[in-house]
């Protein structure tokens, strides 16, 4: 008569709330007289939100019309998203030539193109990929949207800049399909493996020369009509003013935190006042500034162009912020990581490039991106300054005679491509921070 | 063996320093500061010169004679009196800093309060609120504040109807009025006794605030918690309100009405400062619920288990254990954000709120010229605010360091 179970008791079955959808609604949203009222509010915010916007935007809108008075015939309180279509080219490339427009469209392909290989994971030598993009991109991107005459310099950055984009398009192809970097399928490929090392370099150095000197050649050759800068606009101009500050963001702000923390006194107090001067006033009045003052600061008859102030400015605003992120980071780096470079023998160069930087700029990657979510959103402002940039071409459209008064559409328009962009850019920065991330959390 | 090391150890004591110009590290950071100083020397004696030269050969005036200078013009919304075409330029830039910090002032107070709400539903454990709070998070942070701001004016503002047909939000009373001229509202006139009214406000205050430390000290001793939220609250309306009302009611409102074209009495504010108020409201407060998000998840989840397992209800746990140690998490970037709320207020420009940067660098730059003065002066004010309030958040900080032990 022993008082033990002879048999396990059976496990009891999971409680609802985990396996019904009724259980999770009582857990989650009707757990409590309060909780109950608050589900009910929330419901009747969305309901009435994603209602009147629905009637709103959708099923009363207007999409096909010639004028925002047909508009108002056909439906009187939805929306006149014919507006906003009508105008499509002018939001993405503002007055730019329409028989132009694919050397925007290719300008962008040869970005993506060239930043590509940076995201696939077998690819070689991605720093030197990084590096040629900021050399050479700018100056092909500049004979495609600006067109006209290239002087002797920019020629030959625009050959070897065809030339790098070909080896890193090979160098990509390999690396995906065999693992291998550009020299090496070269060496594979054209020389024979039996070769002294200094002549299999040679041989790729040959081949490079040829190739630079065959597209020298060919972009001899290339007569584009030049488009001033006066017709840049909509989002294309938003995305060149914003990618240069965020291109020149990360270096300038580097050089800036380094400067900042640096033990030379001249250099520290010098960084400092930089950053603290630009992190303390609005963006605008730095813009105000450099559209009255560059005017005066530079000799008499050197005219910089708008776009050019507004692009220094942005630039410098920018990297004065950025230099707060990264100082941010190399605070984050123990002591311990400094005295351990120092004792393997590296000098100041190697320790910050080699072992601090890179542990700095890792930790802050969310803030990194945060600050280049803000660089693009702020670029809004230059509409104030009457570039033509995306808000600027946006707020046009309401003083088009056709569609006088048409504000709120193109307004949510912009809204939603700003949105799409920063929302696209912050879960990339959180993918991202999971991939680095060395934390052992399970 | 030994005496061999010992000769060995002993030779190479001996340092043979020499001094090599080249490698020396002191000589070398000299040589870099100096060269560093010389560079920017030479920049800014560069774009100085420039600048005497092109003011010169443009025939431009400098110097801070203007801010004596009749301003032409109206600058629209304003806190202190001024006559176009008798008021000066320098009146104009305290009109400006005056409307700058009054903007600032009311949208800080503002989104830090909605912030704070949204925060705590963020992080509700009602799926839907959590959602809801979520997604205006994402919506107002991912959206440019100019377009918002923009937005809010030619959108909403602006195309309220007209004074006529005024909405009335004050629900028949017609005491708070909004129209696409503005906000009219009912303003109080004090009368003769309303001193004693505020001196019994402030004698109420101090009854609560002894209230309070008596009922906390008799937690401390006996343990048992009396209610003070009902006693407080009833004594801060009861002893002003008995005063009020024995000294004859000393209070008038100034309501309001249509004259003509347009509305006289009460106080106004006008489309562009609501606007602009609205955006940076609701911008400011998605980055405070992100803020307070970020500080209340990073209190240790064992103090909200403790908290609950001596018996606290929720609500206490909210405001006993969780929000007080969140605290020093929160304020450092609550400081930065009220920082860049009133730089943000620079937007105003752009829906023509007459802000520093609208009134002065814009407006008065373009009638008087004067560029470098004027950009130096409405910079040197940003610089001033953003100094003043770094230095508050420093103190802040050391406090805080030393609380921490």
């Amino acid at each position: 008569m022993a008082m033990i179970k002879t048999k396990a008791t059976p496990p009891r079955p999971a409680p609802l709330s985990e396996t019904t959808v009724l259980g999770w609604l009582m857990k989650n949203l009707f757990s409590s007289v309060l909780n109950t009222i608050l589900t009910l509010v929330m419901l009747f915010i969305i309901y009435t939100t994603v209602k009147g916007l629905w009637v709103w935007g959708i099923a009363d809108a207007v999409w096909v019309a010639e004028t925002r008075r047909e508009c108002f015939s056909i439906s009187i309180d939805g929306a006149c998203w014919a507006g906003v279509i009508a105008w499509m080219d002018n939001i993405f490339y503002g007055r730019y030539p329409v028989d132009q427009l694919w050397r925007v469209n290719l300008g962008l392909l040869l970005l993506v193109v060239w930043m590509l290989p940076l995201w696939l994971p077998r690819v070689k030598g991605k720093t030197l990929i990084a590096i040629s993009l900021i050399v050479f991109y700018p100056f092909l991107a500049n004979h495609l949207f600006l067109g006209g005459e290239n002087g002797f310099f920019s020629q030959i950055m625009n050959a070897a800049g065809i030339v790098s984009l070909a080896v890193i398009i090979v160098n990509a192809v390999v690396g995906v399909s065999r693992g291998q970097s550009f020299s090496k399928f070269m060496v594979d490929s054209i020389g024979h493996k039996l070769i002294s090392e200094k002549s299999q370099r040679n041989l790729v150095l040959a081949v490079l020369v040829i190739a630079f000197i065959l597209s020298f050649i060919w972009q001899s050759r290339w007569g584009l009509e030049k488009v001033p800068w006066t017709k840049w606009g909509g989002l294309f101009l938003t995305l060149v003013i914003a990618g240069i500050g965020i291109a020149s963001a990360l270096p300038g702000g580097i050089i800036l935190a380094l400067g900042r923390r640096s033990k030379l006194p001249v250099i520290r107090v010098l960084s400092t006042a930089f950053i603290e001067v630009f992190r303390s006033v609005p963006l605008i009045t730095v813009l105000f500034m450099a559209t009255t003052m560059f005017p005066l600061f530079l000799p008499e008859g050197f005219v910089l162009n708008k776009l050019t102030q507004v692009i220094i400015a942005v630039c410098l605003f920018n990297a004065a912020y950025m230099a707060e992120t990264v100082r941010g980071g190399l605070q984050t780096i123990p002591k311990g990581q400094y005295e351990g470079a120092h004792t393997i023998g590296l000098g100041y160069w190697g320790t910050m490039g080699l072992i601090v930087m890179p542990q700095a700029l890792k930790n802050m990657i969310p803030n990194i991106v945060g600050s280049f979510i803000s660089i693009l959103k702020d670029t809004t402002l230059v509409s104030i300054i009457g570039l033509f940039d995306i808000l600027g071409m946006l707020n046009t459209i309401g003083r088009d005679l056709p569609w006088i008064g048409l504000h709120k559409e193109p307004l949510l328009f912009g809204a939603m491509i700003f949105f799409v962009l920063c929302a696209l850019m912050s879960k990339y920065s959180r993918h991202l921070e999971a991939k680095l991330s060395t934390d052992h959390k399970t | 063996m030994a005496p061999s090391r010992k000769n060995n150890t002993s030779e190479r004591i001996k340092p043979t320093e020499k001094f090599d110009i080249f490698h020396d590290e002191r000589v070398r950071d000299i040589f870099y500061q100096l060269l560093t100083a010389l560079v920017i020397g030479w920049l800014f004696w560069y774009l100085i010169s420039n600048t005497a030269h092109n003011l010169e050969s443009r025939g431009m005036n400098s110097g801070f004679g203007f801010l004596d200078v009749a301003a032409g013009f109206d600058p629209g919304f304003k806190l202190i009196s001024y006559t176009p075409g008798i008021g000066t330029y320098g009146r104009i830039f305290l009109i400006g800093i005056l409307n700058t910090l009054y903007i600032s002032f009311m949208a800080i107070i503002a989104c830090t309060a909605l912030g704070f709400v949204i925060g705590v539903l963020r992080l509700s454990n009602n799926w839907l609120v959590s959602r809801v709070a979520l997604a205006y998070v994402e919506i107002f942070r991912n959206t440019p504040l100019l377009i918002q701001v923009i937005f809010w004016y030619v959108g909403v503002f602006s195309i309220l109807p007209r004074i006529k047909d005024s909405l009335d939000l004050s629900g028949g009373a017609e005491v708070v009025l909004l129209n696409n001229r503005g906000l009219y509202t009912a303003w109080p006139i004090a009368g003769d006794l309303l001193w004693m009214t505020g001196v019994a406000l402030v004698v109420a205050l101090i009854i609560v605030y002894g209230f309070k430390r008596w009922a906390h000290k008799y937690q401390d001793d006996t343990g048992k918690s009396i209610p003070t939220f009902l006693p407080s609250l009833s004594l801060l309306l009861l002893i002003p309100g008995i005063v009020f009302l024995l000294t004859g009611m000393p209070l008038s409102w100034d309501i309001p009405k249509i004259e003509g074209f347009n509305f006289v009495g009460g106080a106004s504010l006008p489309p562009t400062f609501i606007a602009l108020l609205v955006a940076l409201l609701v911008y400011g407060a998605a980055h405070m619920a992100e803020i307070v998000r970020a500080g209340i998840m990073s209190v240790n989840d064992g103090q909200n288990d403790a908290a609950l397992a001596i018996g606290l209800r929720p609500n206490k746990v909210l405001t006993l254990i969780i929000i007080p140690q969140a605290m020093p998490a929160i304020i450092p970037p609550m400081i930065s954000l009220w920082l860049s709320t009133v730089k943000n207020s620079s937007l105003a420009v752009a829906i023509g709120y007459s802000d520093i940067v609208s009134l002065f660098m814009q407006t008065s730059l373009n009638q008087a010229g004067y560029a470098i003065e004027i950009v130096a002066m409405t910079m040197a004010f940003y610089m001033v605010v953003s100094l003043t309030i770094s230095w508050l958040l420093n103190i802040y900080n050391k406090s805080v360091q030393l609380e921490e032990r």
